[in-house]
């Protein structure tokens, strides 16, 4: 845990300065069975904050959100969220494992957009925003309709509302997952690979969606992506992730123009990018 | 006292007695769902619109009324057509048909479930019609239907003691005339569930192993 | 002319008896809908305890024969001081034995919903009881209305069985009506077969209306 402000990860200015971390990652280890996934991950989000993170498959990203979604427990360390410890339950000084009481309430904080969508089949689009709306946050029937209305338009999506998922292109179906994520006002949301599981044409729509939703900097993000262009273009800082850990972060004009490590070198050149950060 | 160890131990060998009838039953009525099954199911997939039709309806007919009522059926009807057998057989042959409508369609559903490219492939092979049968598509069909068939042996076995309504002396009716002899049900009646809790309990644990087996062989 | 009295004398006969039939059909399948779903969702249950228990009944009525528990329930119950009216018994029997077969198809079903939407429910901050109701068994349930289908007219052929304990259904009568006119047996059981057929059918078809509304929606 002592290593967490180490001069290494430089955070960019604009939206971190005097504050306060909304999600923590300290020294953060994860195990399934014999296989070490997580190796110690430390990992700072601000609020307002736009984070893209990187990687070779099978490095733990999707772990890492995981981890941070609750669908997953860390073998080892501590995450916070805003201010507040996630799995852990603060008891005169002591930690407990947290109950699915204090998760529930935790939780609350955190959105998430998968990378099969995982819309409700059984409901409308409709339906899926005000689900959740409705039963977990107690909002009236009218508000939640009123709501996911107007999110459906911001992604551009209302004139599906009554259509039920199965009917909808990949692209499409993304678009609706986000705005069912975006209509609980998370504070921090997280992106697994938002587009690998489309269609190329597709991707774009996609992407422009999120482009437009990290105007305004409401929602610290969190993206896991292998679109290298896309992450240039919309994150404040890039982490890159290897071996379980992040191995370098950084604003994207010096990760991707003058990568550190020998590791992300080789990773960006897999993408065609040279080390000078144009592509070959 | 509810339960009295010392008659259920007097008991117990009139009881195992019988076990041989319910486990011919089972067994016999067995073959004879397999056998009939596979005739049903050819007949159902028969060209000829007529056999494939008749066929159809007679094991929907036959699956959606009690074999229960099947039994009288054949026991009391038979016979007034001259044909006479035990009670044993007629057991045997009553669930047996009842049985073979259920395997037609696991049969079916097998044969289905082979890829239609295996026939394609089968043909461009200019294999006859037999060989494509019984050298590509059986035993591809096969595999998947053999724990479904564990399934409905089971099932079967566990509708046996309804043939004592024909008067066939099984488990649970040996349990009834030991209970009316002595007045007391308890025993017997218990001991027969617990006979037919272990023994299908235990089969369907081997399914299931060899539902896992079968599934991995796949790959 | 004969003939036609004869048959409308059968039916005379037979009809009356379809009512307990048909009312141990819609009642034992109402307690067995209950407990299926309590038995399977008892099985996935998040505690030891409950799935322990909840294994271990709905093996027991899976794996003890429906006629056993029949039995038992009506001659073994009494000694216990416990006194239940035939109809009763029937019911019970019916509903546990189901009940526990439909348990197994709730579990299967809710265990086919793809894990990816248990997590969009976490995702969303439902709790693990809102994720079950809202998400989790609307989806279920479309995958059990088949199984549902099939089970229910093995309720209604188990229904046959209960005449064994003096409750007047059908094939009680049926079987009454033969001891009276042996002569008559084929005419008897033939028209006995098809009233049952006349129940199973429109519920067949009942049942596939059902899953195609419940289809809509889905491509
Ligand atoms: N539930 C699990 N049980 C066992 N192993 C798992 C589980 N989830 C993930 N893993 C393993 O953990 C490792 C990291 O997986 P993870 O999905 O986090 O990688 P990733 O960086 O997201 O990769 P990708 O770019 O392919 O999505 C992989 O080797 C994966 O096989
Ligand atoms: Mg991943």
């Amino acid at each position: 845990m002592s290593n967490i402000q180490s001069t290494e990860r430089p955070h960019t200015e604009a939206p971190i300065e005097g504050k306060d971390p909304i999600v923590r990652f300290k020294n953060i280890s994860k195990s399934f069975g014999d296989l070490q996934v997580l190796n110690g991950v430390d990992f700072d989000l601000y609020p307002g904050e736009r984070v893209a993170i990187i990687g070779p498959s099978g490095s733990g990203k999707t772990t890492m959100a995981r981890l941070l979604m609750t669908l997953e427990e860390p073998t080892d360390g501590f995450i916070e969220v805003d201010g507040r410890q996630l799995w852990h339950k603060e008891v005169n000084g002591n930690f407990k494992k947290a109950d699915e009481k204090h998760l529930h309430e935790v939780r609350g904080d955190i959105g998430m957009v998968f990378q099969h969508f995982h819309l409700f089949p059984h409901m409308t689009v409709l339906k899926n925003l005000m689900e959740a709306p409705i039963k977990v946050k107690g909002m009236s029937k009218a508000k939640a309709r009123e709501e996911a209305l107007a999110m459906l338009e911001k992604v551009g999506m209302a004139g599906f509302a009554d259509q039920y998922p199965a009917r909808l292109s990949g692209g499409q179906q993304q678009r609706v997952a986000i705005a069912r994520a975006l209509v609980m006002h998370p504070k921090v949301m997280l992106f697994d690979e938002p587009t690998s599981a489309l269609d190329p044409e597709t991707v774009g729509e996609v992407l422009e969606v999120i482009k437009e939703i990290a105007k305004d900097r409401e929602m610290a993000m969190l993206l896991i992506t292998h679109e290298m262009s896309f992450a240039r273009d919309i994150a404040d800082r890039i982490a890159f992730f290897d071996e379980g850990k992040i191995q370098e972060e950084g604003p994207p004009s010096q990760l991707l123009n003058e990568p550190k490590t020998e590791r992300l070198g080789e990773f960006l050149h897999r993408f065609g990018i040279d080390g000078k950060g144009h592509n070959v | 006292m509810i339960w009295d160890w010392q008659y259920a131990f007097e008991i117990l060998p009139r009881l195992l007695k019988v076990a041989h009838v319910t486990i011919t039953a089972t067994l016999g009525a067995f073959v004879v769902a397999m056998i009939l099954g596979l005739v049903l199911a050819f007949a159902r997939r028969s060209t000829n619109r007529l056999l494939s039709g008749v066929t159809y309806f007679v094991v929907e007919f036959i699956r959606s009324t009690p074999p229960f009522v099947q039994l009288f059926f054949l026991f009391f009807v038979m016979p007034q057509f001259g044909i006479t057998m035990g009670a044993l057989m007629t057991g045997i042959l009553g669930l047996g048909i009842h049985y073979s409508t259920f395997l037609s369609e696991v049969y079916r559903a097998g044969i289905d479930s082979v890829d239609k490219g295996q026939w394609e492939a089968a043909t461009a092979l200019n294999f006859t019609s037999r060989q494509k049968w019984v050298h590509i598509i059986l035993p591809q069909a096969i595999r998947p239907i053999i724990p479904v068939m564990g399934n409905y042996l089971i099932t079967l076995f566990k509708e046996t003691p309804m043939l004592l309504g024909i008067t066939v002396v099984e488990m649970l009716s040996q349990a009834q005339i030991i209970g009316s002899q002595s007045f007391r049900y308890t025993e017997p009646i218990t001991m027969v569930g617990i006979f037919f809790l272990i023994l299908s309990y235990g089969a369907s644990l081997l399914v299931k192993r060899i539902e896992l087996r079968m599934d991995i062989n796949r790959r | 002319m004969i003939l036609i009295e004869v048959h409308l004398e059968i039916l005379k006969n037979l009809l009356p008896g379809a009512v307990p039939t048909i009312q141990l059909t819609i009642l034992g399948a109402m307690l067995a809908f209950v407990l299926s779903f309590m038995g399977g969702l008892g099985r996935l249950s998040r505690f030891a305890v409950v799935r322990g228990l909840a294994g271990f009944i709905v093996e027991f009525f899976r794996g003890t024969s429906l006629l056993v528990q029949l039995f038992w329930l009506f001659y073994v119950l009494p000694f216990m001081g416990i006194r239940l009216e035939s109809g009763m018994v029937g019911l019970l029997a019916l509903g546990l034995n189901y009940g526990a077969y439909g348990s197994e198809v709730v579990r299967s079903a809710v265990l086919s919903v793809p894990k990816g939407q248990h997590e969009a429910g976490i995702a969303l901050n439902m709790t693990a009881f809102q994720r079950m109701r809202y998400i989790i068994i609307p989806q279920a349930f479309r995958t059990m209305i088949p199984s549902f289908g099939n089970l229910l007219i093995e309720l209604l052929k188990g229904t046959a069985l209960v005449s064994l304990v003096t409750i007047p259904e059908m094939t009680f009568e049926a079987l009454v009506m033969r001891t009276s006119d042996a002569a008559h047996t084929l005419e008897i059981f033939t028209w006995l077969l098809l009233i049952y057929f006349a129940i199973a059918y429109p519920l067949t078809m009942l049942m596939r209306w059902v899953e195609r509304r419940y289809s809509l929606g889905r491509l």
